[in-house]
């Protein structure tokens, strides 16, 4: 569907969960690149309600054919729900459809966070520069508060099933091999050794079952000079689990931009202790290795069926083959970094 | 590489010719140009290296394997195998051979405390960090 035909239909859509509201109308939308496993848009509505016009930002993110992450967009929306107007900054979610039927393909819709950065490049120009050390603050302790949260309190687990403490890494690490085995267009011998490494030392039980947000790092959020922090995204990866494989994802070395800092920002013992601090956790250097090397075993597996998606004729949108082919070496030099063999 | 380049290029020389219809989005055409200008400066690093990377590479596992004699059992006829046929597809099937026979022998090697396993451990470790220099590009997003 183009975006022509998208916005009438995305209005009329609007129109029928807003009863108070006439002249509904979808201004401005356009697509926002990027959204490997959504198809994301900008767009304004617009409204009259009891004789006042009325217009809002919103984005409208909708599935696509096949993705790079094959994820349930209602725990992604009850995740996002869960932290709304919390010290975990998120958009407000709106609406979640999941039948085909008003645009074709399940979407949500959310409030737009405007004026604020998401882009990792721009992190390593000025001014933002000399915001890294308060980036990196405020970053790992939003990290920590996800992990605080009580996710029976929030209600979560109606819609993530939490796993014993014990066994969270066994389930994260078969889910995510599964994955490799379904979806490898190749064999992979560094991932491969790496996986047998982290079944035969597995790591402590979780001190907690907490709120894993599963793809927190730079890219991800929202940001601003000062080095404010306005908004957590993609939440599609969402689940119960350790909070220690929030961390481990978080220190991945392929998300430190080259720069041998994790998440381009902080050495990890920084972004470590700032996530201590607020999360009131331990973060034990044996376990946090072990989530460190498994969430480069997830980061290829995620790299790898994006590449399967596009290679099955799923999704043939060019944005699956550029983590395929650029983040593939990168990754296997992480795993070989973090086992020591670099 | 995966997907394989040929099918990419293939695919984006439709994408560019979609995007050259007067009545595109802007923003989903600068989308679909910019992804597509990176994939192309992909490929085209990937292109001179693709057969000397993979010949050299095959070499190498052939020579790994070959020397783990006894322990490499039914793939031992990997080892004296030769690259004759130089077109990429043909390259790639037999290092994708090499490399799961490796992943075989690793596996076999890890657990084994006996001198020559020890050795010939560190010999696949250090053939896998080289695997990872020969596919580097200066394009790689990390």
């Amino acid at each position: 569907m183009a975006s022509a035909d998208l916005a009438p239909r995305l209005a009329a859509y609007a129109a029928s969960r807003m009863p108070g509201a006439v002249d509904v109308e979808v201004r401005d939308l356009s697509r926002i690149s990027g959204g490997a496993s959504r198809q994301t848009f900008r767009f304004r509505l617009a409204w009259t309600e009891d004789g006042v016009p009325r217009e809002r930002r919103m984005i409208l993110r909708r599935d696509p054919p096949a993705s790079l992450i094959d994820t349930e967009r209602r725990v992604e929306f009850e995740a996002y729900r869960a932290f709304f107007g919390s010290r975990v900054p998120v958009p407000e979610m709106i609406w979640l459809e999941e039948g085909t039927e008003a645009l074709d393909l399940p979407f949500s819709v959310a409030a737009e966070i405007t004026d604020f950065e998401a882009a990792p490049a721009l992190l390593w120009t000025e001014p933002y520069l000399a915001a890294h050390e308060t980036l990196a603050r405020n970053k790992w302790a939003i990290l920590g508060e996800i992990a605080r949260a009580d996710p029976f309190e929030l209600g979560l687990d109606r819609v993530m099933p939490p796993p014993e403490p014990e066994s969270c890494w066994v389930r994260e690490l078969g889910m995510w091999e599964k994955v490799l085995d379904e979806d490898e267009a190749e064999p992979l011998p560094i991932t491969r050794a790496a996986i047998r490494w982290l079944r035969a030392n597995p790591p402590p039980a979780a001190q907690k079952i907490g709120v894993v947000h599963g793809d927190f790092r730079t890219g991800n959020y929202l940001y601003d000079r000062e080095g404010g922090i306005h908004g957590v995204l993609d939440w599609e990866m969402a689940h119960l689990g350790d909070p220690l494989e929030d961390l481990g994802w978080s220190l991945n070395p392929v998300w430190n931009f080259k720069r041998n800092l994790a998440g381009g920002l902080v050495p990890d013992a920084v972004a470590i202790a700032h996530w201590e601090a607020s999360s009131g956790l331990r973060a034990d250097p044996t376990a946090v290795h072990w989530w460190t090397l498994f969430n480069c075993v997830k980061g290829q597996a995620i790299w790898i069926s994006s590449a399967r998606a596009w290679i099955d004729g799923g999704n043939r949108e060019p944005i699956m083959v550029l983590p395929a082919w650029g983040m593939q070496n990168p990754q296997d030099r992480a795993i070989l970094k973090v086992m020591g063999r670099l | 590489m995966k997907p394989d380049i040929p099918a990419v290029l293939a695919e984006l020389a439709g994408l560019v010719a979609r995007n050259a219809v007067p009545d595109v989005d802007p923003a989903e055409r600068a989308g679909a140009l910019s992804l597509s200008a990176a994939l192309l400066a992909m490929a085209a690093e990937a292109w001179d290296g693709a057969a000397q990377r993979l010949v050299e590479e095959n070499q190498a596992l052939r020579t790994l394997l070959s020397e783990a004699g006894d322990r490499v059992g039914p793939n031992a006829g990997l080892a004296q195998a030769v690259d004759d046929d130089l077109r990429i597809s043909t390259l790639s099937a037999a290092n994708a051979r090499l490399r799961a026979a490796l992943i075989e022998l690793h596996a076999a090697v890890e657990g084994d405390d006996a001198p020559d396993a020890r050795a010939l451990e560190s010999r696949i470790w250090e053939e896998l960090r080289l695997s990872t220099e020969r596919r580097q590009m200066s394009a790689a997003l990390a």
